[in-house]
């Protein structure tokens, strides 16, 4: 699933959203992957992810880490984010210095993640570039909401709820900040962007 | 604004094949049963310095249909796969694919009659095709995105050098399609590491 690839919006506010992912290859490198997957969480916490998770267990910012953690399995596939691009090289090197053998794949504004690669010694192998969205694009939400909705790939955070907290912010019922993180819980993965999305909110409140 | 009570909203049983392959497909916790790959299940570039599935000189296409949060009728699905299929796009196969599973022939990318209405929150068509033959796919996905009820989010995959640049890139220029400026990078970390 491309669920991290097709994000929107203003290209300055995506410089700030990277998506981090390790993935195990079936019948080759998908056994007992635990040991890697922590040292994965490791190397995450250590620079710094905001959000991450897996997808069996659910995300950081809404369950405790050692339940993630204590609950990897050979099915688990970790991914998280990172609003900077000092995260990224960061990562990278840590990662290759480990030499796990698992497929590490970043996602974002390629002008800042191939310098990011570079920086950090490793050569990129393959891309999945993204060309955008085809086809009936008039029915489709304004700008400012497919910029939230699009950071949940998996479209698990609805149109509608993203106006119903954008009302409760302008309201001065809940912060950007909180409704950020409300809209955050509901994207299993773990890589929604709650940082992206504040600053998203604040700016169209 | 009205809430539900809790409670309000219940699990029905998923009867027939159809059925669960409209969960399966649009919940990212479910795992597909064919390809072991969580929601709508396919690979693309995720492992692909492991797997060489699209090796040097092919490009790939991921063709999330329904996507972003659209939804999409099969029968949609099915007019996009028959018209890269007609272009020389070579579909994945049901063991990397599970819209693959609802082909009879997945080498034509006719689906079967009884799934034609069934709506799902999104499905990917995956597949490969020569590079030299990625015109041909981008033109005929220029025709039928007119003829569609939904919308597609489009991803193009190849091997790439070091700078992250690939030939097919050029085809965009062609075609007047812009340059892309996002991209899921694999930064070739996996074992063994394929160099096809």
């Amino acid at each position: 699933m491309t669920h991290s690839l097709h994000r929107s919006g203003d290209i300055e506010s995506q410089k700030k959203d990277y998506v981090w992912f390790m993935y195990q290859t079936k019948g080759v490198n998908d056994v007992d992957i635990k040991p890697r997957a922590l040292e994965f969480i490791a190397v995450a916490e250590a620079v710094g992810s905001e959000n991450w998770g897996d997808v069996k267990s659910g995300p950081k910012l809404r369950f405790p880490i050692e339940e993630i953690k204590s609950k990897l399995s050979d099915k688990s596939r970790l991914r998280g984010i990172f609003t900077k691009r000092s995260q990224v090289v960061e990562f990278l090197k840590q990662i290759k210095a480990k030499d796990l053998g698992m497929s590490v794949v970043i996602t974002g504004v390629l002008s800042e993640v191939i310098p990011a690669c570079r920086e950090a010694g490793v050569t990129p192998h393959s891309v999945n570039y993204s060309l955008g969205v085809w086809g009936k694009k008039d029915d489709l939400p304004d700008d400012t909401t497919l910029s939230i909705t699009t950071m949940c790939g998996h479209h698990m955070i609805p149109p509608k709820f993203v106006n119903h907290i954008m009302k409760r912010v302008q309201k001065g019922k809940m912060t950007p900040q909180e409704g950020a993180q409300e809209l955050a819980e509901f994207c299993y993965c773990g890589i929604f962007n709650h940082i992206r999305c504040a600053n998203i909110i604040e700016e169209n409140t | 604004m009205e809430v539900c009570p809790e409670g309000a909203i219940e699990a029905q049983e998923l009867v027939g094949f159809l059925k669960q392959f409209q969960h399966v497909i649009s919940d990212p916790v479910e795992n597909h049963g064919v390809t072991g790959v969580t929601g709508r299940g396919t690979e693309e570039v995720k492992t692909n310095d492991v797997s060489g599935r699209i090796k040097k000189g092919w490009v790939g296409f991921s063709i999330d249909m329904g996507r972003p949060g659209m939804g999409v009728y099969l029968r949609d699905a099915e007019k996009v796969a028959m018209a890269c299929v007609g272009a020389g796009f070579i579909l994945a196969p049901p063991e990397e694919s599970p819209l693959a599973a609802l082909m009879p022939d997945y080498r034509t990318g006719k689906l079967r009659d009884d799934c034609l209405d069934y709506r799902l929150l999104s499905v990917i068509i995956e597949g490969r095709c020569p590079e030299d033959r990625t015109k041909d796919v981008l033109k005929a996905l220029q025709k039928v995105e007119k003829e569609i009820d939904t919308v597609f989010s489009l991803g193009l995959i190849s091997r790439v050098d070091e700078n992250g640049d690939c030939k097919a890139l050029a085809y965009l220029d062609d075609l007047g399609l812009p340059r892309p400026h996002r991209g899921k990078v694999n930064v070739g970390l996996g074992k063994p590491l394929s160099l096809d």
